[in-house]
């Protein structure tokens, strides 16, 4: 079954995520920060998304997005970043980095879940 | 002919020429190649033969001159051999000049030269024998004689034949040289016409098919250039190209339509823009507004410097927004524009719906905010469009309106309490509510015991509110109640707050007061229970109440027109809340009238009512309905003729009686009257006399007569009838009357002083405040409302029991 890893520092964030999307019937995967989102996605080849947030400490989440995009160049792994503030550079970089989507916090959840699975399967 | 068929032309002419040149070409070599091998192996060697031939006649001379000079037989018989060959040799060369002799002159050389060869070669014979057998002079002899002869005919003839020969041969080669160079010539100036010829065609044709060419190329550029559709490339001819100028023309039309449409379009969206009551922007990347926009936003945002903008800037400054949910909307923007509409869906929740604006001068204005993506074919987010709407009004009415269907559902509610109990309810309510004010003037801190009395005294606010329905009074205890509970826990999860609980207290206690107040006020239900001051108080059906609730509830807040419409009908209704018109109040008495007047043997009358725009007070429809059922009764009874009797006296069969309602010298005056016979002077007077009410010696005035109907115990109908005669007539209506602080008076309308009947009306005056006035307009739009429901209810509903602003207009409010 295809997964989702969800990246962040904050384990308030990371639960309430992680949470909310088991409770809808997804499979979760979390790391606390962009160095570990990638050992967990090489531990986990059925991840198909990533849901990150954006500063953390380690590795951001916008340079772990552009290291995948290095290692999975046909976008198997889809990207969408968790974010408070947006800036034209980010978008830029995210841009390259072949990011789908920008849910700027708070999440709303109802919505957001039915195109996640869309984008899970 | 198109095109092709010149193309076709041009190659086929080319390979004609080119054929036709190559074929001559061909057949002149062939002809001088047979021309050349004449020459060269016939002429020329014929020519060479003949020359030979001359050779070889000096050759047999030599060798006959060496015979017959020869030594010894020997020699001459060697010499004869050679002869022999030379001879054969000659001969042989003779006869292959025959086969190459061209025209007569040569023939007749030849053959004379062959029939000197037989002389000269006999006479060689003769020699050589002569030589042979010894006789050597004879030989010389001959030699000298007839061989030398023949032998110089025979040299004449061969010279004058290598001659002709050699004429034959020049001229033959002259003749060759001729034909070649005639066959050159022809073959240049046949090559040479065909490319001209070829030429001028094929530049015929180029410039058949450059010109039109590079003429569409113009217009084409021209065109595109200029942006003028109505231009058309002109068609000269109708080939291939002319085909495709008119293609171009028709695309160039279809151009131009589309280009016209598109202008229209343009010019109705710039219009739309222009005049559409709605602001509608766009925000490009970076937040920023785009220069399109519609008019009216200038007018919402009262600003000309918009396009451009910082959209943030623009719409949320001096706004409600806190910077949070700024940052967020900015955000927001960033995360859309640009990328996949999905992130709208992800985002547009965060987008704010409504604010409220503080303008340059101070107003605010509440402003809705409706958010779309607009994407490109890819699915991207090009532009973000805002649809700016002012609400202000919109709210203003929505809050009206609520504000007045709370005060109607609180006056329902009231309405289902009994007066003494409500009274109760408050006065017990007031008194808790000062007992908390106390405590918590003396409690700035926690203390257990005040909260404890404090979550008591509030839990009984709310069950005595809950018991009598009191919604909009419990759903507020009960807040308060709840926070009390909260602080009187083992542990509270609130923490005391002073002001707070005073601000809480502070609401409870004004709506409780806006619940007493609207009882005394609007309802007139002042103290524990009696009918309200008619100056103060207006008497409201209970019913109708909950009908304008129920039309309050329905209403779509959402569209304007509708509560707009709700509002007005509303307002309508309090306008005229506790007020009815005479003709509703007086129905029943009216409706009696048939039944009445076939008791009497009579027709019933025609009522005629004018109101003069004046509705009567609730409180007054009760005495009313008891004065105007008893005097409209003794003029069915006393007054109205049986139709015989009215037919006799030349009046209509049916009778009428009139009631009109007017204000004069501040008193509300009911006039009723009647075609009838007139009051009954003489037979008053003569019971008043009989009764001693009026001494039989005096003369009294028909005024005073007439006012001893009033008397208690007076009545002049013969008999007592189930009608009017029951004793209890006048006087109690007088009582009625008068107890209301007014008055009842006969007023007689012709002037026959002291005849029996005499025409006249009753007037009923009470105090003016028992009447209102609708101004004309309203009194119209009042009954045109009527009509158009009764229409329109006519047909499904016939008793309109269910349309609660029918039963408004109809004057539901009847006295409770």
């Amino acid at each position: 079954m295809a997964q989702i890893l969800v990246v962040d520092d904050s384990s308030t964030v990371r639960n309430e995520v992680g949470d909310f999307l088991k409770a809808n019937g997804l499979s979760v995967v979390t790391a606390v920060d962009g160095k570990d989102g990638l050992d967990k996605l090489k531990a986990h080849p059925s991840i198909k998304l990533v849901v990150s947030d954006v500063n953390m400490p380690n590795m951001d989440g916008l340079t772990m997005a552009e290291k995948i995009r290095n290692e999975h160049k046909n976008g198997a792994v889809g990207i969408i970043m968790l974010t408070t503030e947006n800036s034209p550079a980010m978008k830029e970089r995210g841009k390259a980095a072949g990011i789908k989507g920008w849910i700027v916090k708070p999440f709303n959840g109802p919505v957001v879940i039915g195109t996640l699975k869309k984008l899970v399967n | 002919m198109n095109l092709r068929h010149r193309i076709t032309l041009l190659v086929g002419l080319s390979f004609v020429a080119i054929t036709a040149i190559g074929s001559y070409s061909v057949l002149e070599s062939w002809k001088n190649a047979a021309e050349v091998k004449t020459v060269t192996e016939g002429v020329v060697p014929s020519a060479l033969g003949a020359a030979d031939l001359v050779a070889q006649l000096k050759e047999i001379q030599l060798a006959t001159a060496t015979l017959v000079t020869a030594p010894d037989s020997n020699i001459a018989m060697q010499v004869k051999d050679k002869l022999i060959a030379q001879k054969a040799q000659l001969k042989e060369g003779l006869n292959q000049q025959f086969q190459y002799a061209s025209g007569d002159v040569q023939q007749g050389l030849l053959k004379q030269a062959r029939e000197g060869l037989d002389d000269y070669f006999t006479a060689i014979d003769e020699t050589t024998q002569f030589k042979l057998a010894g006789q050597t002079e004879l030989a010389q002899a001959t030699l000298f004689a007839s061989v030398a002869q023949y032998q110089r005919e025979m040299g004449q003839v061969i010279d004058t034949l290598r001659i002709e020969k050699n004429r034959s041969k020049d001229s033959a080669i002259a003749s060759l040289n001729r034909n070649l160079s005639s066959a050159v010539t022809t073959i240049s100036v046949a090559t040479v016409m065909a490319i001209l010829a070829l030429g001028a065609f094929g530049a015929l044709l180029y410039r058949r098919i450059t010109q039109p060419i590079s003429r569409m190329q113009t217009m084409m550029s021209e065109i595109a250039a200029s942006q003028d559709f109505t231009r058309r490339v002109p068609v000269d001819q109708m080939d291939e190209i002319g085909h495709s100028i008119v293609a171009f023309n028709s695309m160039i039309a279809r151009i131009q339509e589309s280009s016209e449409l598109l202008k229209q379009k343009t010019l109705d969206i710039q219009t739309m823009l222009q005049n559409m009551p709605q602001g509608i922007l766009t925000i490009t990347d970076g937040n920023r507004v785009h220069p399109e926009y519609s008019a009216y936003l200038e007018t919402i945002f009262e600003t000309r410097n918009i396009a451009g903008r910082g959209m943030l800037d623009l719409v949320f400054s001096s706004s409600s927004l806190g910077a949070d949910a700024l940052a967020q909307v900015e955000a927001v923007g960033g995360a859309c524009i640009g990328e996949d509409v999905m992130n709208f869906e992800f985002n547009s929740h965060l987008m704010v719906g409504e604010i409220e604006k503080k303008m340059a001068d101070g107003r605010v204005k509440i402003l809705d905010l409706s958010w779309s993506p607009i994407t490109d074919e890819a699915g991207t987010i090009v532009r973000l469009m805002l649809c700016v709407r002012d609400v202000t009004e919109l709210r203003k009415l929505a809050a009206e309106a609520n504000a007045q269907k709370q005060e109607l559902e609180i006056i329902g509610e009231i309405l289902a309490v009994p007066q003494e109990k409500f009274h109760e309810f408050i006065a017990g309510s007031i008194k808790f509510i000062d007992e908390n004010e106390q405590i918590l003037l003396q409690n700035q801190e926690q203390d257990s015991a005040a909260i404890a009395q404090l979550f008591r005294n509030m839990h009984t606010i709310k069950g005595n509110a809950r018991t009598y329905g009191l919604q909009h009074l419990t759903n507020l205890v009960h807040e308060a109640e709840h926070t009390y509970d909260r602080l009187r826990k083992q542990r509270p999860d609130i923490a005391w707050d002073h002001a707070m609980l005073v601000q809480e207290l502070a609401g409870v206690k004004d709506l409780i007061e806006r619940y007493a107040k609207i009882n005394e006020v609007s309802l007139g239900r002042k103290g524990p229970g009696r009918r309200g001051n008619v100056e103060r108080y207006l008497m409201v059906d209970k019913q109708q109440i909950q009908q304008t609730i129920q039309r309050l509830e329905k209403v779509n807040t959402s569209n304007i027109h509708e509560l707009v419409a709700a509002r007005d009908a509303v307002r309508k209704s309090l306008h005229l809340l506790g007020t009815e018109p005479i003709g509703e109040v007086l129905a029943g008495v009216f409706e009696s009238l048939p039944a009445l007047a076939k008791e009497l043997g009579k027709e019933a009358p025609i009522v005629k009512i004018e109101d003069n725009g004046y509705v009567l007070r609730s409180q007054a429809s009760s005495l009313l309905k008891n004065v105007f059922m008893h005097l409209v009764r003794n003029a069915m009874d006393h007054g109205l003729e049986t139709p015989a009797e009215r037919v006799g006296q030349n009046k209509p069969a049916i009778g009428s009686i009139s009631l009109a309602m007017d204000v004069s010298e501040g008193m509300l005056q009911i006039r009723l009257g009647d075609d009838g016979r007139g009051l009954a002077l003489a037979s008053i007077r003569k019971l008043a006399t009989e009764k001693g009410l009026i001494a039989a010696a005096d003369s009294p005035s028909d005024e005073e007569i007439a006012r001893q109907i009033f008397r208690p115990g007076f009545s002049t109908a013969d008999k007592v009838t189930e009608v009017s005669g029951r004793g209890v007539g006048m006087d109690a209506v007088n009582d009625f009357v008068k107890r209301e602080n007014g008055r009842i008076e006969i007023r007689f309308l012709d002037h026959a002083q002291g005849a029996d009947f005499r025409q006249f009306e009753i007037v009923v005056s009470l105090p003016e405040s028992f009447a209102e006035h609708v101004d004309g307009d309203e009194a119209l739009r009042i009954e045109r409302a009527r009509q158009e429901l009764l229409m329109s209810e006519s047909g499904s509903n016939s008793n309109n029991e269910g349309n609660p602003v029918l039963q408004l207009l109809k004057g539901g409010l009847r006295t409770v």
